[in-house]
């Protein structure tokens, strides 16, 4: 093996074994404190950046080394039908009222941020990016390409979109005295995807379940109204 | 010691069953479109273990292992962020403020929509027990 080689191994190895000890550290922290605001996932992040700015080593670096932990996100999505298998019967009996509340508050979300954007920012593509945030990364970018948006705006809010939903979300929903598991996974999933549902479901397989099935039923939604409302705020905007 | 090569068999088991699901998921999701593998594997999973095609009791003790811990594979793709700072400058907070309003708008539209449903309902299954007692 030439030395090229060895060192990058070196490297990736290095990267993907620190990034999760880090995680696990920050993991353990949380078990042991016990509190919401103390999310592994961001103060991973918030570790990591300054990390790689002092070592000068690229995002594109880092990606590229630690694309195993990222491939590992898809097996566990699909783990995530677990805590939906176990409440499957409940949900049953309710599925009209998830869907038409999930349609009618998708649509008034996606015109709200196409409005906001295109006033404050004036950009379309960026307008139809914003719309777009919050469901799961692969369809929210297919839908961007379709509806010219910005896809790696896209990619950003919707990172942003479940931290939001994944930290503050439990909190917001308490204040306003919504405390039902149920009725928390089925906004954290609608709001903030897989990222949200990962962490709520650590508090309830309850949360897990209407997370998970928010998830399916928002990115099924979007993918099919998104392209009519944004084409008639298209036109509206003469964009 | 006969604990960990039951364990083990879990293991192995629940990487089979979610693999099979990812795998045929990906077919799906290649052959059709529309959603990502991923979320085909998603509800194929929940269907697989709803008609006992593979057993629940069997995945459950890998499957709270790997939701613990599914928040690691999050962190590469957060750490992206990096490659925005440009972009956050440019535009200022709006798009962040943007992101922030509509995403809690979505949250409680959702949460109250869905909390005063199962409430009322609630209150109405009251209501006909309270009935059905008075009946008797």
């Amino acid at each position: 093996m030439n030395l090229i080689s060895a060192q990058q191994l070196t490297l990736t190895l290095g990267l993907i074994i620190g990034t999760i000890v880090i995680y696990q550290i920050f993991n353990q922290l949380q078990k042991k404190l016990s509190l919401i605001w103390l999310n592994p996932m961001l103060l991973s992040i918030a570790a990591i950046i300054p990390l790689m700015l002092i070592y000068s080593i690229s995002f594109e670096q880092y990606f590229e080394a630690t694309k195993t932990i990222n491939w590992l996100l898809e097996p566990a999505v699909v783990a995530l039908g677990f805590p939906l298998y176990q409440h499957l019967n409940t949900i049953k009996d309710q599925w009209k009222v998830i869907l038409s509340l999930l349609v009618l508050a998708i649509i008034i979300t996606i015109i709200t941020s196409f409005i906001l954007t295109m006033t404050f920012v004036m950009a379309p593509e960026i307008a139809v990016s914003l719309s777009l945030k919050s469901v799961t990364t692969p369809i929210g970018i297919a839908l961007t390409e379709q509806l010219n948006g910005n896809s790696s705006i896209t990619a950003f809010s919707i990172i942003l979109a479940g931290l939001f939903g994944a930290l503050l979300g439990p909190l917001w929903l308490n204040f306003i005295d919504v405390r039902s598991a149920k009725a928390q996974g089925l906004a954290i999933g609608a709001a903030s995807h897989a990222l949200g549902t990962a962490t709520i479901s650590k508090i309830s397989y309850e949360h897990g379940a209407y997370g998970s099935l928010a998830l399916i039923v928002s990115a099924v939604i979007t993918a099919l109204i998104s392209p009519l409302i944004i084409n008639q705020l298209a036109i509206l905007f003469n964009i | 010691m006969r604990l960990i090569p039951a364990t083990l068999k879990n293991t192995v088991y629940s990487a089979f069953a979610i693999g099979i699901c990812l795998a045929i998921g990906k077919f799906i999701a290649a052959e059709f479109h529309g959603l990502p593998g991923s979320l085909y594997g998603l509800i194929l999973f929940t269907m697989s273990l709803h008609f006992s095609v593979f057993s629940a009791a069997k995945v459950q003790q890998s499957i709270s292992w790997i939701i613990s811990n599914m928040g690691v594979c999050f962190v590469p793709s957060g750490v992206g962020i990096i490659n925005h700072f440009e972009l956050i400058k440019q535009h200022g907070l709006t798009i962040v403020t943007i992101i922030f309003i509509t995403t809690f708008l979505l949250l409680t539209l959702v949460g109250l929509w869905f909390e005063r449903f199962n409430k009322i309902k609630l209150s109405d299954k009251k209501a006909s027990e309270e009935a059905a007692i008075n009946l008797r």
